[in-house]
């Protein structure tokens, strides 16, 4: 069999002999980075919920406590995760879950993958969302407070919504990190990309013509997800435009108000 | 029963931030369909007071009781919130809300309301301060003067009992002052129970039974409008008032 000789020749072969294997790598990394940020941001939005429990006057003591104790607990937890880097925490929660006996060795392993982005991805969202409570402002919680919501309420109706549009940025920023960082999976044969690349690599050598196809398909991950989460944003800021209903004397020509619209 | 039966009385109220005392010992009481003004000069402890009678700020001592019986105790937070609404001076219509929505949550949120009755009830508000025409708008598409008039009516859509007002119209562009008052003074004639603090004297005046002059922390004076603002007994409501009519 005649072997390329150019670049592109190589590139060419190399698609053709292991687009599966691309194909299988990107729909590994996607899914562990998208169920990862999920689940990360779920688990960020309720340890910042439970963080900012409020105590008043009449709070028991115990209550005091058990408190203390679940901040400490959390703060713990926010301060390992992102202290250790992540390839780090996947040998030490594979091997050791593997040593306790808590994973067998059939378990499907892009469930660890999965479990080990989302509690490393906590750890960060937990703080971002901390962040996107404090830019809103005071006075929504005391509204929502005042017409009697619960923390609970006020929190999901009212403070979390906006908290999460502030961090919109950088709740996509997490996604991106996760789709380049969760590379690093590969230290524990999860079938990711980076994984799939390597053995392809392997067979030829030509590690420079794959690599190159790597970076060219996270690029284009990379870039749709920021751009698909643009929209998303742009959604978020709901409709510029709003009708003020006819009322009897003006029925025949309801009145739309466009609101000028700031660029970000 | 043979006593006056009060809405809400607050006995011995005090409130300190660290060592700094700002409510010293404060006690009146409500009844049904008052309209109390609550005056003073910005720092007396006018918006804290409002604060602790609706348990934004923990008291640090005394008690509220509504209808007998200790709001902090005895009642539901949930239901004492809903029955005792307030009004901010900046608004705080939730942002990520239409206009219809902020009537609607509180509804079904706190006091289980299907929507579909929460949505009737709202739309009936909204009209009522003249705001159910914008129902679809968003908190940042509206001026200040709609602003409030729509936080007036979310208070109202939870059919409270009192309703507390702090400084509604002191955050307002002078020419949207009126739209505000007028909403109010409907209230104030339709029976509504209201504690409103304010710097609007011709308001207090003309709406009030009953004026609250606070000093430092302290309840100075208290008696009806037309005692306070004509014969005033204390040297400093004198003062105050000299202070704040002769501009
Ligand atoms: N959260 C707080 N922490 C510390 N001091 C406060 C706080 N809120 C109010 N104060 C103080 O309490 C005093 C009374 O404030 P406030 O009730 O806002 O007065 P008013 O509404 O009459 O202008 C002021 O000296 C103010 O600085
Ligand atoms: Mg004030």
């Amino acid at each position: 069999m005649q072997l390329p000789s150019s670049f592109f020749g190589w590139v060419g072969f190399l698609l053709e002999k292991y687009g599966n294997l691309f194909l299988l790598g990107t729909g590994m990394t996607l899914l562990i980075s998208l169920t990862g940020t999920v689940i990360g941001f779920v688990i960020g939005l309720i340890v910042a919920t439970l963080r900012t429990i409020p105590v008043n006057r009449r709070t028991p003591g115990t209550v005091r406590a058990l408190k203390a104790l679940l901040n400490v607990l959390l703060n713990l937890y926010i301060e390992v995760f992102r202290g250790t880097p992540m390839i780090v925490q996947a040998m030490v929660i594979y091997y050791g879950a593997m040593q306790a006996g808590l994973i067998a060795r059939g378990t499907p392993i892009p469930v660890v993958a999965i479990f080990i982005v989302s509690i490393n991805t906590g750890a960060y969202m937990a703080e971002i969302i901390r962040g996107g409570i404090i830019s809103v402002d005071k006075g929504q919680k005391e509204a929502a407070q005042a017409i009697g919501m619960t923390h609970w309420q006020s929190m999901v109706s009212v403070v979390l919504p906006q908290a999460v549009r502030n961090i919109m940025p950088s709740i996509g920023n997490e996604f991106v990190v996760n789709i380049k960082d969760s590379s690093v999976l590969n230290v524990i044969a999860v079938s990711e990309l980076f994984f799939m690349s390597k053995s392809a690599a392997g067979a030829y050598l030509r590690y420079f013509e794959v690599f190159a196809i790597t970076a060219v398909i996270y690029l284009i991950l990379t870039f749709t997800v920021t751009r698909i989460l643009r929209l998303i944003e742009r959604k978020m800021d709901g409709s510029a435009t709003y009708t003020i209903l006819g009322s009897q004397t003006f029925s025949q020509s309801a009145i739309t108000i466009r609101e000028e619209k700031k660029e970000g | 029963m043979q006593e006056p039966s009060y809405v809400l009385e607050i006995s011995h109220l005090n409130k300190c931030f660290g060592t700094h005392e700002v409510l010293t010992d404060i006690s009146f009481t409500v009844q049904t369909g008052d309209v109390t003004c609550i005056i003073g000069a910005s720092g007396s402890g006018k918006s804290t007071l409002l604060r602790c009678i609706n348990f934004l700020e923990d008291p640090t001592a005394g008690q509220i009781l509504f209808h007998g019986r200790d709001a902090e105790t005895q009642w539901k937070r949930a239901e004492y919130h809903a029955k005792v609404g307030m009004v901010f001076q900046s608004f705080n219509l939730f942002n990520n809300m239409t206009v219809l929505d902020n009537c609607v949550a509180g509804q079904v949120k706190v006091l289980g309301r299907d929507r579909k009755t929460a949505v009737q009830k709202s739309v009936q508000y909204l009209d009522k301060v003249g705001m159910a025409p914008y129902q679809n708008a968003r908190p940042a598409q509206l001026s200040g003067g709609q602003k409030q008039r729509v936080a007036i009516a979310r208070a109202l859509a939870m059919d409270p009992e009192v309703l507390l007002f702090d400084e509604p119209t002191s955050a307002l562009d002078p020419e949207m002052v009126g739209e505000v008052l007028a909403v109010m003074r409907d209230l104030a004639q339709g029976g509504l129970t209201m504690l409103i603090v304010t710097h609007e004297m011709s308001f207090a005046r003309d709406v009030a039974n009953r004026v609250i002059f606070m000093d430092q922390g302290l309840i100075a004076e208290d008696g009806a409008p037309s005692e306070i603002f004509t014969q005033p007994k204390q040297a400093r409501t004198r003062e105050f008032l000299s202070r704040v009519l002769n501009r």
